[in-house]
């Protein structure tokens, strides 16, 4: 690959967690609960004021001396401390509820990348065929529907209804567990929201991989290989798959930012304790800081998923290296 | 590459003349694919109900006028039950309707106005102002509009107060119009920006030059024209996004409680404990509406798109 391709896509990225810096670093000063308004106060001596002004740095101007004091700390993972978690710093509570959100979206990844592929590959290979208009239209159903919305009927009938799995959290409260029967209990709790964010996912994938093998069909190549008399489903595997593939790669990582964003909602129906319930106490308690945190931490993720995307692509395909 | 239908797309007159054969010629086209005709029919039935919800359901209840008892499984006086105050919930639905919708509208109008702007202006321009216009597209492409969002709307929610009103529409639903607006419209650029680069290179576009039009006039008059096709639709698969947006934003918590949208009805169906509950009849109409309106604007807009998109890849 060469340099200066992957110089280009290193310094987008860059400068894009640079905006991501700043736009935290001016929403900050600009919003009431802002150091600047907890000072106006008549009951407050100028001196006090001026003190306290010190003391945060706020008698340095904005620029440069604050904006590069905040960056500093932003890159040294100070973050400022938790509202609403009683002055915890928000660095250990937002990475504490990484785990969680990790282990739902990455498993919920795999499954959906697996069958979304696989059914996208089918719908388009036999367009208009009985496994294309079920699984199109699944599909497209799925497509629109918000990740809580799939959520919230799963609740009803497999957890209120039918009692099969818990209705929200990751363990049950009962402590003394061994290993293998804490697993057990994670994974019963894990089926209803994976089941969530993967058929909202499968949704998606297979109606890009639709598209994609619908283009690849078309193809020279392909024609070659049915020409040579190879079998149909040969051809699917051997030729028509691999190559549709190559766009998918780029376009798994950009749904990255929308995964995420998504999958938090799915956490809420279920009081998963990831990111999106601690999102959504940060909303309700107007615990900015934290917000901030969760903020710059999915922005960054999603660049950098944006920016391995680009390289692996750049790898795969030696025409985008250019 | 058949885009009959249009006038002016291929002849390169700069006017958008569409005669009523041809747009009836259209309409039969849409209406003849069975997913828009699907899609247009459920689109209908939502405007109908959206445009005047007090004909069919009266007007809106609040926890004053509610007329059943907390949680009542669907009956034939509450055809879909009611919430956890005693509210109908068909009322409720058909009201979110109106909400929902408007907010999809609004904040599809300020995505589509701005998208086509940058679209045009960089790519009949070019040079430095599409460089850096581009730039931050590109930001806007890799930040999903629901992470901006998350920390946009409440910072300036409690900027301006939610008490105040523009116009006669509370802050609170104006923010997320405004918020949605602000964030989505970079594809829409990406798109139209893309139309633009090969038509400033036609014919027409030379000739107007010659002539001694002025950039702003053949903008205005040449290019606009010729990417209509691609606002109208854009405008319907942004609407579709709208409306996924603002409710997921709801239904977090960032809507607002006195204008009942369908996320801010599954908001509180959350946090009444519905699903727990097992009371699906408070979930399942806004939840089955949002689904219908959103499945049914993306059937319309991707068959708008194979009509008008000389670049889509769905045909």
């Amino acid at each position: 690959m060469s340099g200066r391709y992957l110089g280009r896509k290193l310094f987008q990225a860059v400068v894009t967690v640079a905006a991501i810096i700043l736009l935290n670093f001016v929403l900050f000063r600009l919003m009431p609960g802002s150091p600047e308004r907890a000072l106006k106060n008549p009951h407050l001596t100028p001196e006090i004021i001026a003190g306290n002004r010190a003391r945060w740095g706020l008698d340095k101007p904005l620029f440069p001396d604050q904006l590069v004091n905040y960056v500093e700390e932003t890159l040294t993972g100070d973050l400022g401390y938790s509202i609403k978690y009683r002055g915890q710093p928000v660095t250990e509570v937002v990475l504490e509820a990484m785990g969680p959100t990790l282990l739902l979206i990455g498993l919920g990844e795999i499954i959906a990348i697996v069958f979304g592929l696989w059914l996208g590959a089918r719908s388009g290979w036999k367009r208009g065929g009985t496994i294309d208009r079920i699984g199109n239209g699944l599909s497209l159903i799925f497509y629109s529907m918000p990740y809580f919305v799939i959520g919230m009927p799963l609740i009803i009938i497999f957890a209120a209804g039918l009692h099969w799995f818990p209705t929200s959290g990751m363990t049950s409260p009962s402590g003394n567990k061994d290993l293998f029967a804490s697993l057990f209990d994670l994974g019963r709790h894990l089926v209803l929201p994976l089941t969530a964010v993967s058929l909202g996912l499968i949704g998606a994938y297979s109606i890009l991989m639709r598209a994609s093998i619908i283009e690849t069909r078309a193809e020279d190549y392909v024609t070659t290989a049915r020409a040579k008399g190879l079998a149909d489903g040969r051809i699917l595997r051997a030729h028509a798959f691999p190559n549709a593939l190559l766009p998918m790669v780029t376009l798994i990582a950009i749904n990255l930012g929308y995964v995420v964003a998504g999958a938090i909602t799915a956490e809420i129906v279920f009081t998963w304790p990831g990111l999106g319930t601690l999102t959504v106490q940060a909303l309700a308690a107007r615990d900015y800081p934290l917000l901030q945190a969760i903020f710059l931490i999915v922005a960054v993720s999603v660049v950098l998923a944006n920016l391995a995307a680009d390289i692996i692509y750049g790898y795969l395909d030696p025409r985008v290296r250019a | 590459m058949s885009v009959t239908g249009i006038a002016g797309t291929e002849l390169g007159v700069g006017r958008f003349r569409r005669t009523g054969q041809q747009a009836r010629d259209f309409a039969g086209r849409i209406l003849g694919r069975s997913d828009g005709l699907v899609g247009v029919v459920i689109l209908g039935v939502f405007t109908l109900l959206a445009l005047a919800p007090d004909l069919f359901v009266g007007p809106l209840q609040t926890i004053v006028t509610a007329t059943g008892k907390p949680l009542e499984p669907p009956s034939v006086v509450h055809v879909l039950g009611t919430d956890e105050t005693g509210r109908d919930m068909l009322n409720l639905t058909v009201h979110g309707a109106r909400i929902s919708m408007t907010i999809g509208l609004m904040a599809t109008l300020i995505t589509i106005f701005i998208g086509a702007l940058i679209g045009v202006l960089s790519g009949y321009i070019g040079g430095r102002l599409d460089n850096v216009l581009m730039r931050i597209s590109d930001f806007f492409l890799v930040l999903p509009t629901i992470v901006l969002a998350l920390i946009l709307a409440p910072i300036i929610l409690d900027i301006i107060g939610p008490e105040a009103e523009f116009l006669g529409i509370r802050a609170t639903l104006l923010v997320i119009v405004v918020v949605i607006g602000l964030t989505s419209w970079a594809t829409t650029a990406r798109v139209i920006r893309s139309q633009v680069l090969s038509l400033k290179e036609r014919m027409f576009v030379d000739r107007a030059r010659v002539i001694g039009s002025s950039s702003f006039r053949i903008m205005r008059r040449h290019i606009l024209p010729n990417v209509v096709n691609l606002i109208v639709a854009q405008s319907v698969l942004t609407f579709a996004t709208a409306v996924f947006t603002e409710t997921t934003l709801a239904f977090i918590g960032l809507g607002d409680p006195t204008a009942p949208s369908w996320g801010e009805l599954l908001n509180s169906a959350q946090s009444s404990g519905a699903p727990g509950l097992g009371a699906w009849w408070y979930i399942a109409p806004p939840a089955v509406s949002v689904v219908l309106v959103v499945l049914s604007f993306t059937l319309v807009g991707n068959a708008l798109d194979d009509l008008l998109n000389p670049k889509s890849a769905r045909r």
